[in-house]
């Protein structure tokens, strides 16, 4: 045993890893101070009763859980939050494949369509959102005029303002924000794919959804993946669409838990009840993310 | 290799000019920072903060003034963080309402500790509703009892009940032109539900006789013919704006500056935001009824400066507010942003005579101010819940109004 | 190679135009406005081509409303940020690309679950800590805080491009007496220029687009951000918009250009190196 403490000491404290640990020092102390500790610091509040600055006050073990827990508004806007994400991003893929699709075909005009399509992604989402507000606005905005004037649809909703199509209004800008970022991924795996596969599919005779479905898909099935885990995480946690569009409203029809959050804590000042909502995030995300480290890994081992 | 060169060159530069700028940008002052959370009022020019700004700080050498304009719906917010973080500003505006909430939590400090006396002396004695305990926690800043403002280009009736005001705005609605304005979108404020709910004699609370705030009377009898009229305004008799339930004040009230609406309940802006937008119509002021058989009791409210107790230059503040308090300064402010004024110099300024005003002063006489307690912020949230329900039908009046009661009850510890 | 797409080209077109229309239509409506006089924005019907096509809004923006000064501060969080990250994740994503230690998988996770949290939930705290430290109302403070959000991501980026230079090369400048932290500067970050150079601008977006913490760390005026700025425009009793959409569009040109010149990039990136980590 002895010699094998020796030979792991040797192995994970040798110049080498000391070396790690030094590159890595900067990033790991400002990590820790500012962000693992904060989150720690939810933890903690999530425990205790807090004051109305939250301050820590006295254990209160489960009591601000239990409270959250025993509210029926917490668990619709659970359930809307998880709608949210996974109709968002479903939209997104579909939406996102289309549009690399339409890209993937050569015609003058090509490079432009595709900068100009990039817009949304680069631009700032509170800033976005802004936009899009003044865009539904329904006496003064551009969009329900233009319905209207084209007669498209003679008596548009008025989008931000009754539960459905309040959800949907919002959830379509949040959507907008995140098309680009699909749209460009899957692009880039299409433009890798070999054209030899597409060749050897017209020589069997394939038809182009034939194509689409075999080749294509396949051929970006990882990268599919990947996006999508990655526009949950983003969708999940999009708290600046909502707060500026709604604010969760009409009613509590947009609320999703990130706002309910932010609502909870800085609104109201009910500290402890925001931190079991923040701690209720951490553990749909950390789901989440260890189905998508899981994946990473995988592939990291298969390559 | 030349690319990469070039790329590195790149960095190089952008590196050096971040190091420049932000040794530039972190050069401080010396001298003692007063920073004053700004309500950006409707009216309230650039160039007057500006000017203030620069007035001041050439009057005081020694002090430096930071004048942030913050827009209202993230004035509380704003606040509350700076306060949790332990590094409020000097001074802010704040809704008077929330000072009995800063005064719970120890944050601010009595206006007597750094404004002079002559300041505070010239205060009209009807505007000091801040005075919690018996000291005065925050200057009047702008303080306006709500009206109505009617287009006459639509209609000419000066309503005397609430029911006459619904039958004129049945009359006048066409196609492209609406009876009334109601925000219906959920904002920091309740203010149109207050509207109608002290229209019908009622109130949020009911007083306990120490003069605390007892159990909610939201569902009063009061409270549910207010928003029974309110939603057969909105959804049956349909002469509000089909797009309300979207718009908070800030987005409905456009629609009347536009000229298409008969009645707007308003605040002393509407001059300053009539004159913004271009208006060409005239515009004639009334006091917002009462239903019939109760009084007209419109809602009153009073934004207030105030000083934060953990704030490094609070000697410096209070400095500066008697200089912003002086008629040449204060009085311009009232008057851009179209408020009566709150100091009894100013008052007797000629500007301050005309027909906007006389309406004010008169609705002041039975106006009513929103209840000065903590929390109300969730009580707001949750009665413009009930009031949203009860707009989409969800449930009666009746039953949303209740079962608001019981939410801020049990919130409350009842 | 597939004959579908030539014949159904002007299909694909038309296709790519309604697409377009669809995700710049609030970019339309902003040009419009921009364009517009304060009385023209709350006029109904409203209109898409100006009746007074006016250009007072960019003087307006610029002089009346200082967003210069904007600008500026914008430009110092960004660039801080980009620096900051830099010095950080570089040597960081050279040791989990490059250097086997006890903890590097661990390090991993912890870089994969800390780019779940949302600034939302951390920012009370952070405040609090800001405050301790006298952060708040300094560009320190919110390029810290911009640059704790974007260390993960850089890492993470970096890790893939260094993993993706052949190790053979490395060892090579070792045998030539080139020290670790010396192959690092003078042989691996030459390679990995471009990617290093996405990563930065991508700092610098992030940073230049962030609203949350400036509104939440940021009181005085002249350290504001454009994003918190704009906001200005948000008053008390209504929204002039045509001024918030001259400042919108001013705050996206200089996102666009830079965007334009890493995209390739940085889409590479993500897609290979998030799979090759």
């Amino acid at each position: 045993m002895g010699a094998s403490t020796v030979s792991l000491r040797s192995r994970y404290w040798n110049k080498e890893a000391q070396l790690a640990y030094l590159l890595m020092l900067p990033a790991v102390v400002l990590l820790l101070s500012l962000m693992v500790y904060p989150i720690a610091y939810v933890f903690m509040m999530s425990l205790y009763r807090t004051d109305r600055l939250g301050r820590l006050q006295e254990f209160a073990g489960m009591a601000a859980y239990l409270e959250v827990f025993s509210t029926r508004v917490f668990w619709e806007t659970t359930v809307r939050t998880a709608v949210w994400t996974v109709l968002a991003v479903v939209v997104k893929a579909v939406l996102g494949m289309i549009i690399a699709l339409v890209l993937n075909v050569e015609y003058t005009g090509r490079r432009t369509a595709r900068m100009l399509f990039i817009i949304p992604w680069a631009s700032s989402v509170p800033i976005s959102a802004m936009l899009w507000k003044w865009v539904y606005d329904h006496e003064f905005g551009l969009l329900n005029q233009t319905l209207r004037a084209t007669g498209i649809w003679t008596n548009p909703p008025v989008w931000l303002g009754a539960p459905t199509s309040a959800f949907i209004s919002t959830i379509w800008v949040d959507i907008w924000v995140g098309v680009p970022f699909m749209a460009l991924i899957f692009l880039a795996g299409m433009q890798a794919i070999s054209r030899d596969l597409y060749e050897s599919g017209d020589i069997d005779g394939a038809n182009a959804t034939q194509k689409f479905v075999h080749i294509t898909i396949p051929g970006i099935r990882h990268l599919i993946l990947i996006a999508t885990m990655l526009s949950s995480l983003w969708t999940f946690n999009d708290f600046n669409t909502v707060f500026i569009l709604t604010k969760g409203g009409p009613g509590t029809s947009t609320e999703i838990l990130i706002t309910a959050v932010y609502k909870h804590g800085f609104e109201w000042l009910r500290f402890s009840r925001a931190a079991v909502m923040a701690v209720v995030t951490f553990v749909i995300l950390t789901m989440l993310s260890l189905i998508y480290a899981r994946m990473f890994f995988r592939q990291e081992r298969d390559l | 290799m030349r690319r990469m060169r070039s790329i590195g060159v790149l960095v190089m530069v952008l590196l050096l000019l971040t190091t420049v700028l932000y040794a530039g940008g972190q050069r401080e002052e010396a001298k003692p920072t007063v920073t004053v959370l700004w309500a950006l009022y409707d009216g309230l020019t650039e160039e007057y903060r500006a000017e203030l700004q620069s007035a001041f700080m050439a009057a005081h050498p020694d002090i430096n003034l930071d004048i942030v304009p913050v827009p209202w719906d993230q004035m509380y917010d704003r606040i509350t963080t700076s306060l949790a973080g332990g590094r409020p500003p000097e001074v802010s505006v704040i809704g008077t309402r929330w000072a009995l909430e800063f005064m719970e939590l120890d944050a601010i400090v009595p206006m007597e500790d750094y404004v002079s006396q002559a300041t505070i002396d010239n205060i009209l004695p009807g505007t000091k509703e801040a005075v919690i305990e018996g000291r005065l926690m925050g200057l009047p800043v702008a303080a306006g009892a709500r009206i109505l403002a009617i287009n006459t280009e639509i209609t000419d009736k000066v309503p005397a009940t609430m029911e006459e005001m619904r039958a004129e705005a049945l009359r006048v609605t066409t196609d492209d032109r609406y009876g009334l304005i109601m925000p219906g979108r959920k904002h920091t404020e309740l203010t149109d539900f207050a509207y109608y709910l002290y229209a019908a004699g009622g109130d949020f609370f009911e007083m306990e006789p120490d003069g605390t705030y007892g159990r909610s009377t939201v569902n009063s009898a009061a409270g549910v013919k207010a928003l029974e009229f309110m939603v057969q305004l909105a959804t049956e008799d349909e002469v509000v704006p089909p797009g309300f339930m979207a718009t908070t004040r800030m987005e409905a009230h456009p629609v009347f500056y536009s000229g298409r609406a008969g009645y707007v309940m308003i605040g002393a802006w509407v001059e300053s935001a009539l004159a913004d937008a271009g208006a060409t119509f005239d515009v004639k002021y009334a006091q917002i009824p009462g239903f019939e058989g109760t009084p007209s009791t419109p809602l009153v409210i009073t934004d207030s400066l105030v000083i934060f107790k953990d704030a490094a230059n609070k000697e410096a503040a209070g400095k500066f507010i008697d200089f912003f308090y002086q008629d040449e300064w204060k009085a311009r402010f009232d008057e851009l942003i179209g408020f009566p004024p709150v100091t009894a110099s100013a008052a007797e300024l000629p500007q301050f005579q005309t027909p906007l005003y006389e309406a004010l002063n008169e609705a002041a006489v039975t106006a009513k101010p929103w209840p000065l307690m903590e929390g109300f912020a969730e009580v707001t949230d949750i009665v413009w819940d009930a009031v949203t329900a009860a707009y989409l039908g969800q449930a009666t009046p009746q039953a949303a109004l209740d079962d608001a009661a019981r939410q801020i009850d049990r919130m409350r510890g009842f | 190679m597939s004959n579908w797409r030539t014949r159904n080209r002007p299909l694909v077109i038309l296709l790519t135009l309604l697409l377009l229309g669809l995700m710049l239509f609030p970019f339309f409506v902003m040009v419009s406005t921009m364009l517009k006089s304060s009385q023209e924005i709350y006029v109904v019907p409203a209109t898409w081509i100006p009746r007074n096509l006016t250009f007072a809004n960019f003087t307006r923006v610029w002089i009346e409303y200082h967003l210069l000064l904007y600008f500026r501060s914008s430009l110092i969080v960004a660039l801080g940020t980009m620096a900051l990250n830099i010095l950080v994740s570089v040597p960081a994503a050279y040791a989990v690309a490059r250097l086997r230690f006890l903890g590097r998988k661990a390090v991993m996770y912890l870089l994969l679950a800390i780019q779940m949290f949302s600034p939302v939930i951390v920012v009370i705290s952070l405040f609090r800590i800001f405050a301790r430290a006298q952060l708040i109302d300094t560009y320190t403070g919110l390029i810290l805080a911009n640059t704790v959000f974007t260390i993960s991501f850089a890492t993470w980026m970096m890790t893939g491009y260094f993993s993706a230079i052949p190790s053979e090369i490395e060892e090579a400048a070792r045998i030539d007496g080139c020290s670790r932290v010396g192959t690092l500067l003078r042989v691996m970050l030459p390679i990995a220029a471009p990617g290093l150079v996405t990563v930065m601008i991508y700092n610098f977006i992030t940073a230049w687009n962030e609203f949350l913490f400036a509104l939440t760390f940021i009181n005085a005026r002249a350290k504001m951000p454009l994003t918190l700025g704009i906001y200005q425009f948000v008053g008390r009793w209504s929204t002039q918009w045509e001024l918030l959409t001259t400042s919108a569009f001013l705050a996206l040109i200089p996102v666009l250009v830079l965007f334009y010149l890493i995209e390739k990039q940085l889409v590479a990136g993500l897609a290979s190196g998030a799979v090759k980590g």
